[in-house]
């Protein structure tokens, strides 16, 4: 029998069916709870599936790990909130959208933009997995630090209003990145000799606490003046026609981002997002849009962070090397199945990789289903008075915090995290710089130093990957440099214009000054 | 919907936020008495021990091969002792954390916790834990250290890799800076009169990866970590570090068969707060000497590429001691 059809055949058993419809379910839940990550969650799963068959096994933690991916959108969009850190850069124009009114229209673009993104990457996934996850294996320290390096340039576009500020926010993520023990030579660093700050500073309580606690804090501090608007009316669902004609760009940019980076091992939705939304900014015709609710910044930032799973399994299933943490956990689970994950299992189990295929899609369908039309009633949330919904809020992401180590030093984290972030809010500093330093700053470090105990700086000139990629990064840097500086410029002209000459109110519309 | 519209479908709403709010609450709650437990119940005496749930605390998050271990064990051990057994994951500055934690704990035999070869390399490391904080209950596991090359490296053998290292930089992939296996990869240097140049990673897997795209000369980790490597034709494996060929590995030769005396696993057993009542460690000790062999233990474990090792509390404390001493040549600063 073909292998295709026997592979998905195979999921027509009910049992297969029933795991993949409490995959799908748990994985919704634990991905909207902020703090409870996929990874946690495939990974307490995984000691109920090993003794169920593979397929019906894979059914379930692959149907998490999908679920995951849709639910961390829901509580970034409406609270600010990021459910994993997958979902970090949908903040960036999901929750001023919902701010607008238009969280339904934000959660329905946001769940057809992640749909699309794993569907594009298991195309990749399904028919050229092997040739492709070999490339994986060329990203050693020299080229991993490239990345890194590339990576970083997108601190200049998240840096919304001022230039300076976000800088200035993306050196104290960095500083905060070496906290902990130093990655060559295992000496602590600003430790304090306090066990809390031994290893790096917890990622997913900071990114709680300067996205979710924040905005709390905000609240709290607005509610009393009754200053802020609420978040209550939900708008329209479904997009426009030519809404739907914005969304064709970002997503091409966002899924071919995402793929590639879900291939490189050990880099997730999380960069690839943040990647991606950088990357739909530079070539939007709109640009000053992203960051104050645009469609495409959430489009490209949803399906550059769904599209790293199909890059991802490519990683792991053809190469045998875990593509991201999710994936390291499914690969231990496999290996108990008796199963090899490696460029033979696409060669000898051609149904299991099917199946695999067949999983991912119908739950990715499901999901989107559940998005579109069952998020309806969770959205009625925001119609909440909001003392009691962001006191909920703060309850969760305590909670969520508080689970991902079993330790209360976590939530103090979270809320120091919380406290920096209302005070960076309220001067203007952005919080994505300071995400993005934290989240690549080891990155860069660790694999900087590894290069260097390898072969020192020469090596460099023999690794024509990371040459490329530091050009490109050179590249990114001067022109996202030149093309803001321009801008504002621009804008500064455009002031003088205006002060120059009243009569002529055409040019301030056009440019969209707000001043600073 | 207007802020100021109070209507009764408002009130409704408000209700029932309350009650969601209260309700979570007194879950928080819940959680946080269940966790005071051992305070409030009755001190363990053998006859009734144990009585109720018991807590097995894991210092790494859910996922790797401590927490595979120790949800495993504690399914089987829940039927030896008739008593459902909490696993609870405190990861944390290399995992000294939570053994500080379950040191500081009653001795109730209540608290129980895994530990891994770490436990004998904190102190050195300079963590304020030792394994003279613990009551150590039974090894019950080892994955035997090996080490590997690229699939086209010049070296074929552990010799000429180790008279290569004489001449030039050799440099060795291992899962991270204070590692058992960066450890294990100066013992290896040690007993074979050269240094190597340790390259510490992220983790197991991204060493492997390393080695196997050719960016280091070696890597030296786990068994079950090189093994998969090896069969997807991306290593080469050269060594064991076992006394025995490993059961996965029955054609590579030991270490020390090769000249190199060096036997180094990652192990890991159970263990408890010091001071436990006698009876109470014999009971825990027991039904652990028996779930090690059983199949619902063995079958999972071994397919990882570690093997099931049994120790008895009094050998796994000797066997832990020397360990702490043998590091503490190679880890002092």
């Amino acid at each position: 029998m073909n292998p295709w059809v026997e592979g998905l055949t195979a999921l027509l058993d009910p049992t297969v069916l029933l795991g993949m419809a409490v995959g799908i379910g748990l994985g919704m839940l634990v991905g909207a709870f902020p703090g409870i990550t996929a990874t946690m969650a495939v990974a307490l799963a995984s000691g109920f599936t090993l003794t169920m068959s593979p397929v019906q096994g894979l059914a379930v933690l692959l149907s998490i790990y999908t679920g995951a991916n849709f639910g961390d959108r829901i509580p970034a969009i409406l609270v600010n909130t990021p459910g994993t850190p997958a979902a970090i850069s949908t903040t960036f124009d999901g929750y001023p959208l919902a701010k607008q009114g238009k969280a339904g229209l934000a959660l329905v673009i946001s769940g057809f933009a992640a749909a699309i993104g794993i569907l594009v990457s298991m195309v990749v996934f399904s028919v050229a997995a092997v040739p492709i996850a070999s490339f994986a294996l060329n990203f050693g320290p020299y080229e991993f630090f490239a990345l890194v390096v590339l990576g970083l340039t997108v601190m200049i576009s998240i840096s919304s209003k001022s230039l300076i500020k976000g800088i200035i926010a993306g050196l104290f993520g960095l500083f905060l990145a070496t906290i902990g023990h130093d990655p060559i030579t295992a000496d602590p660093r600003f430790t304090f000799g306090l066990d809390v700050l031994s290893d790096k500073l917890d990622f997913i309580a900071v990114v709680i606490g300067l996205f979710g606690i924040a905005e709390i804090f905000d609240q709290m501090l607005s509610h009393n003046k009754l200053h802020l608007k609420p978040v209550a009316s939900l708008g329209r669902w479904w997009p426009s026609k030519n809404e739907y004609k914005q969304m064709g760009k970002p997503l091409l940019i966002g899924s071919v981002i995402g793929t590639i980076v879900g291939i490189v091992p050990a880099a997730g939705g999380d960069i690839a997002g943040l990647i991606g939304w950088d990357r739909a900014k530079s070539l939007s015709k709109k640009p000053e849009e992203f960051g104050k609710g645009s469609f495409e910044g959430l489009v490209a930032a949803d399906s550059a962070s769904t599209s790293t799973l199909g890059g991802a399994l490519t990683t792991t299933m053809a190469l045998g090397i875990p593509g991201d943490s999710v994936n390291a956990v499914m690969l231990g689970s496999m290996l108990i199945w008796g199963l090899q994950p490696g460029p033979q299992l696409f060669a000898t189990q051609p149904a299991l990789v099917a199946s695999i295929a067949g999983i991912m899609v119908v739950s990715t369908l499901v999901s989107m289903g559940l998005n579109l039309f069952r998020v309806r009633g969770l959205v009625k949330i925001l119609d909440l008075p909001r003392n009691y919904l962001w006191a909920s809020v703060l309850i969760l992401c305590v909670i969520g915090t508080y689970a991902t180590t079993n330790d209360i030093n976590t939530v103090v984290v979270m809320l120091c995290a919380g406290a920096v972030g209302v005070l960076m809010k309220r001067t203007g500093f952005p919080a994505g710089p300071v995400v993005l330093g934290l989240l690549l700053g080891p990155l860069a470090e660790s694999n900087l130093r590894r290069a260097l105990v390898i072969d020192g700086f020469g090596g460099f000139f023999t690794a024509p990957i990371a040459m490329v990629l530091l050009v490109f990064a050179i590249l990114a840097f001067g022109g996202t440099l030149y093309s803001r500086i321009r801008a504002r410029r621009k804008e500064m002209a455009a002031v003088a214009a205006v002060a120059a000459d009243a009569s002529v109110p055409r040019e301030t519309t056009t440019t969209k000054s707000k001043g600073k | 919907m207007k802020l100021h519209h109070r209507n009764r479908i408002s009130m409704l709403k408000r209700a029932l936020a309350v009650t969601a709010t209260v309700g979570m609450a007194a879950a928080l709650a819940g959680c946080a008495s269940n966790g005071g437990s051992g305070d409030s119940g009755k001190a363990a005496s053998g006859s009734d021990y144990p009585s109720h749930p018991i807590t097995l605390t894991v210092q790494a998050a859910p996922g790797g091969g401590s927490d595979l271990a120790s949800r495993t064990i504690a399914k089987v051990l829940e039927k030896e002792l008739g008593q459902s057994i909490i696993v609870e994951n405190r990861p944390g500055a290399a995992g000294s954390l939570a053994v500080k934690y379950v040191s500081g704990l009653k001795p109730d035999g209540y608290h129980i916790g895994f530990t891994p070869v770490e436990l004998a390399m904190f102190d050195h490391l300079g963590y304020d834990v030792s394994p003279d904080d613990v009551q150590l209950l039974g090894e019950i596991m080892n994955q035997p250290g090996t080490i590997a090359v690229p699939a086209n490296s010049p070296y074929k053998d552990l010799k000429s890799l180790v008279e290569a290292a004489k001449t030039k930089k050799i440099t060795v992939s291992n899962s991270g800076a204070g590692s058992s296996w960066e450890a294990a990869t100066k013992l290896l240097g040690k007993a074979a009169g050269v240094e190597f140049t340790p390259v510490p990673f992220d983790g197991g897997a991204p060493a492997v990866t390393a080695a196997s795209g050719g960016k280091v000369d070696a890597v030296v980790a786990g068994a079950g970590e090189t093994h998969t490597a090896a069969e997807n034709g991306q290593l080469r494996v050269l060594a064991v570090f076992s006394d025995e060929p490993h059961p996965v590995f029955t054609d590579i030769p030991t270490a020390k068969s090769e000249g190199y005396d060096v036997v180094f696993g990652a192990w890991g057993g159970l263990y408890a707060p010091k001071g436990l009542p006698d009876d109470v460690a014999t009971t825990l000790e027991d039904a652990i000497a028996k779930a090690v062999k059983s199949p619902d233990f063995v079958d999972p474990i071994s397919k990882t590429g570690t093997v099931v090792v049994y120790k008895s509390a009094d050998d796994f404390t000797k066997f832990v001691n020397d360990e702490h001493e043998r590091f503490g040549e190679v880890l002092g600063k």
